[in-house]
């Protein structure tokens, strides 16, 4: 018996990142220890408790590495050091401990696409054509390589080929012309990649994001991306993984729709998870219309995954709100009914924080996070949103969105005791989203504030494995503007309802096969009529969820 | 049973579901199986093409249909169940169905409609007729957007027709509601039109869904509702229409589902339009083309037998109800051979507004006057068409807006009619 406990435990343990509710947060906006304007690792190491509070499993932190900083972070020059405005690798180890301590996981950033055009490896290569590194990155004579490529960032490139005066060739480059990309037909490159994870793993992180992954390999006649090639590249460096440390995790960042994500997943044997970008716009897009629609369809032509593999699910993250994965007519919706000023729009998305988005209003803020925390996959919260951060829109890039944690209404937010003026980034100041008016001290005297909100629903969710291991059913009721599902695991159902409309709503749902369930909501733990052979009636305020377990008593 | 909803239950339950709406589509269907198919999915069409990110939901009432008319509806839904591949939808579109009856009532049809659209709340109701088979998605927005984008309240198609179809239109419905209340709407008729909210809403609780009028012909009640009571009104440009005119057996039933309603209207507003002169024009809408186009294939004689034998045989009937002189120049007419036939405008009008007065004062039952009038409307039917056998539509237009203008002029003729009774006359 204490066997089968131990391997159940181990299994368990093994799917942590199933089970976890992942933080995101870039050191520099968290807090600043030593008062020089930017956020330290040992500022975050402070900031611990009030994330274990708030019940997040796992942070994951954006690149920290050595960097020029053109692209925040990634675009890295020192793969296995930390940035020095914040901190040192000692710290860095300090704030691990700390976590460990807590029982947080740390998933880190990694950038296998590119460098960037910084890092000796780059300087090396450019060098001349006959150095050593020459080949570690992606050299021509021409721009007219892979010209089925579509370029990312269309706002501020022209191509995918830059052209380098020193070694006079053009290089290959998917995003910023300063992030040359890595060439991975060349094993040097993978095994020096390795390296660098394995640097990290043996360190204690408990797993990788890595950036970019779709893009690692090139092939003429190609779009340059999914190739079977880079999906080896992946395998290989999963393989280490499990055999050198188990456990761990890799997290895809690749922007494709769900059937071409489905393949980052294999046979289990690439990554562990992967984000659902589809998803997201059409969550907001679900509440919008108040339809649920959108959402279904893009779950139902969601394939399914491997036993071991996970979705990873989020509202809002460090870019802009993008728009890549819907048709142009969803596009055009998406931005007359969230970025009517046009300085809102980048690339192709919404550069804007959850509040705003969501006019900050506290029922679709609640609805989203309802929904976030309940359809299947985990969860990400972005830094901020848990307090209903606002964003600036007049910062550049997407910078409006990565501004100082408010911790409280004093001196630059609590963040830091550097001069205003000296700040990484400026503060939020306006009446609505000012640091005076939402910061987490303010929010933690309230019992209703969105922080205590969102504390509660942290720790409703993890009250029951059902929401990141659990199988989904959709009831669609007659009424579009009520999403329901049914969460199972084993013995155990889970009911969600959620209203995506502004007013109230009746709907009926077909429960028939749960005949004789009662349902506990909960939230509030009450019981609720058993269901019977007719369809169960439900009312719903404006925006309203109700997760309800279902009991046979 | 007046306490009787006219919602059924399962249709308020489907109306739940569907909830507020910007956009409702209306279908009345009996048997349309053949065609309705066709309609719906040019509906959709339309709307997924000019309303893209509207709530709509087409909301069809069936009278009774035993050929599959209903599901054929229902198969037009867009939803995250009965979604395809192949169309690119925003939203979900509900496409709901009832059936009122087992027999055919349009005013039951349209106070469904005019119910559902006010407790979803619609801001435009779009009516479309199930055997439109020339329907296409450009329709649909012409006939809503005027509601929809430019406020108006009511707008009224106008076809292109076949020269010789729509006579009853052409030489009764069309100048006299013109006369009546002073706007010049082409289909007074309409199969398809659209109303907004301010309309639908005025008539959810109107006395026209318990009389005469509104059960047999709600289109006509909805048009003199628009014109008579100052809300804003278009018309639109919508293009061919199919073969609508009546055949002789269903001569009857057409005109107590128009001239009936025409009549019954007048009795409710009778203050509007006798102080009404003249004529204003109304907003047009669309590309203007002709409205006549190429012939249609008809026997005007058996037009003029038919009047013939109908005026002998209904004599004492019609003594009741027309003037002496009248009678005798229509009795006249019957009787004289085909090449000296003549049954001018003049008459023609007077005809009618006595039947109208016949019709207020009920000197018989008031379905026998509108039975009474369909052979003499079959003469009048004859001189139009051989008057205009060889006509351009120039012409043609011109002989229209003539018989428009003798209704018009004979007007203080009617009203004359009209208030004899009240005089004691």
């Amino acid at each position: 018996m204490r066997l089968k406990e131990e391997v159940l435990a181990s299994l368990a343990a093994s799917f942590w990142y199933k089970d976890a509710v992942i933080y995101q947060v870039h050191v520099r906006a968290m807090y600043d220890s030593n008062g020089d304007g930017v956020g330290d690792f040992r500022g975050l190491a402070q900031r611990l408790d009030y994330l274990k509070d708030l019940g997040i499993t796992a942070i994951w932190l954006m690149p920290f590495f050595p960097s020029p900083l053109r692209d925040d972070g990634y675009d890295i020059s020192d793969y296995t050091s930390v940035h020095a405005s914040y901190g040192t690798l000692d710290d860095f180890k300090h704030f691990l401990d700390a976590a460990r301590e807590r029982g947080i996981r740390v998933i880190i950033e990694l950038v296998l696409n590119h460098t960037s055009d910084q890092h000796p490896w780059f300087q090396e290569s450019r060098k001349s054509l006959n150095n050593s590194r020459r080949d570690w990155y992606v050299w021509s004579d021409t721009y007219t390589r892979y010209r089925g490529t579509r370029i990312i960032f269309l706002d501020t490139e022209m191509s995918n080929w830059a052209w380098d005066p020193v070694s006079k060739q053009y290089y290959w480059h998917r995003f910023f012309s300063h992030q040359p990309d890595l060439n991975y037909d060349n094993p040097a490159v993978r095994a020096e990649m390795w390296s660098v994870m394995k640097f990290w793993l043996d360190l204690g992180v408990d797993g990788f994001r890595l950036d970019a992954v779709p893009y690692l390999v090139e092939r003429e006649g190609t779009s340059c991306e999914n190739l079977p090639e880079t999906h080896q590249v992946i395998k290989e460096l999963r393989k280490k993984l499990d055999e050198n440390f188990p456990g761990r995790m890799l997290l895809a960042e690749a922007n494709q729709w769900p059937a071409d994500l489905r393949a980052y997943f294999a046979d289990g044997d690439e990554f562990h998870m992967a984000f659902h970008f589809p998803l997201m716009p059409r969550m907001f897009m679900g509440l919008k219309l108040e339809d649920r629609k959108p959402i279904t369809e893009i779950l139902q032509q969601t394939p399914q995954i491997p036993e071991s593999c996970q979705w990873c699910l989020f509202l809002r993250n460090h870019d802009e709100l993008t728009l890549e994965m819907v048709t142009d007519m969803e596009r055009d919706y998406m931005y007359d009914e969230y970025a009517s000023d046009k300085g809102m729009r980048l690339n192709l998305g919404i550069r804007r924080r959850l509040a705003p988005l969501l006019d900050n209003d506290r029922r679709r803020i609640e609805l989203m996070n309802g929904l976030l925390m309940s359809l299947p996959g985990t969860p990400v919260i972005y830094y901020g949103d848990e307090i209903g951060m606002g964003d600036n829109i007049y910062l550049g890039d997407r910078n409006g969105v990565r501004t100082p944690m408010q911790w409280d209404g004093g001196w630059n937010a609590g963040f830091s005791s550097a001069d205003p003026e000296s700040l990484y980034a400026a503060l939020i100041l306006n009446p609505v989203y000012g640091y005076q008016a939402v910061n987490v001290e303010r929010q933690k005297r309230s019992q209703h504030s969105l922080l205590s909100w969102t504390r509660r629903l942290l720790q409703v969710r993890r009250s029951s494995p059902i929401f990141g291991r659990g199988s989904i059913e959709f009831l669609y009721p007659a009424n579009h503007r009520v999403l329901a599902y049914v969460r199972q695991l084993g013995g155990d159902t889970v009911l969600a309802v959620n209203n995506l409309s502004a007013s109230a709503q009746a709907v009926e749902l077909d429960l028939s096969r749960f005949k004789g369930n009662i349902l506990v909501e909960m939230f509030g733990r009450n019981i609720f009529p058993r269901i019977g052979e007719l369809p169960y009636l439900l009312t719903l305020g404006p925006y309203q969820f109700f997760w309800f377990r279902l009991r046979r008593i | 049973m007046p306490d009787e909803s006219i919602l059924s239950d399962d249709l308020l339950r489907q109306l739940i579901s569907v909830g507020e709406v910007d956009i409702l589509v209306g279908l009345h269907t009996h048997n349309h199986a053949a065609t309705v198919g066709q309609v719906i999915q040019v509906v959709r069409e339309g709307l997924l093409k000019y309303f893209p990110r509207e709530r709509v939901a087409i909301l069809n009432a069936d009278g009774g249909s035993h050929d599959g008319s209903r599901d054929i509806v229902c198969a037009a839904s867009i939803d995250d169940v009965r979604h395809s591949a192949d169309i690119r939808a925003l939203r979900t579109l509900h496409t709901i169905t009832t059936q009122y009856a087992d027999t055919v009532s349009p005013g039951t049809a349209m106070h469904i409609l005019v119910e559902a659209a006010d407790l979803l709340r619609a801001k435009a109701c779009v009516v479309v007729a199930p055997e439109s088979s020339e329907i296409v998605p450009e329709w649909i927005d012409r006939l809503l957007r005027p509601i929809y984008r430019d406020q108006m309240d009511f707008v009224a198609p106008i076809y292109r027709r076949h020269r010789f179809e729509g006579i009853l239109v052409t030489n009764l419905m069309y100048p006299m509601l013109r006369a009546l209340y002073g706007k010049p709407v082409r289909e007074p008729h309409p199969g398809e039109f659209a109303f907004s909210d301010r309309l639908g809403g005025r008539l959810v609780d109107h006395p026209m869904w318990t009389n005469d009028a509104g059960r047999m012909g709600p289109e006509v009640c909805f048009t003199v509702e628009a014109l008579s009571d100052g809300f804003r009104l278009a018309q639109t440009y919508l293009g061919p229409k199919g073969h609508i005119e009546q055949q002789p057996t269903d001569l009857v039933t057409a005109m107590r589902q128009s001239v009936g309603p025409l009549f019954g209207s007048m009795e409710d507003w009778n203050g509007t339009w006798a102080s009404i002169h003249g004529t204003q024009p109304v907003d047009t809408i669309g590309p203007a083309f002709d409205v006549t186009a190429a012939e249609a294939d008809v026997d005007p004689e058996r037009l003029r037998q038919m009047f013939s034998s109908g005026v002998a045989d209904l004599a004492p009937v019609l003594k009741s109800i027309l003037s002496p002189n009248i009678l005798e120049q229509l009795q006249r007419a019957a009787t004289i051979d085909e090449k000296q036939f003549s049954f001018p405008d003049e008459l023609w009008v007077k005809t009618v507004y006595e039947f109208a007065a016949a019709y207020h004062k009920s000197v018989i039952s008031r379905d026998h006057i509108i039975q009474a009038l369909a052979p003499l409307y079959r003469g009048r039917a004859y001189q139009f068409l051989t008057e205009n056998s060889q006509a351009s539509s120039a012409v043609f237009e011109e002989h229209i807006e003539a018989l428009c203008g003798t209704f018009e002029r004979c007007k203080p003729y009617l009203i004359e009619l009209w208030t004899a009774q009240e005089r004691g006359l």
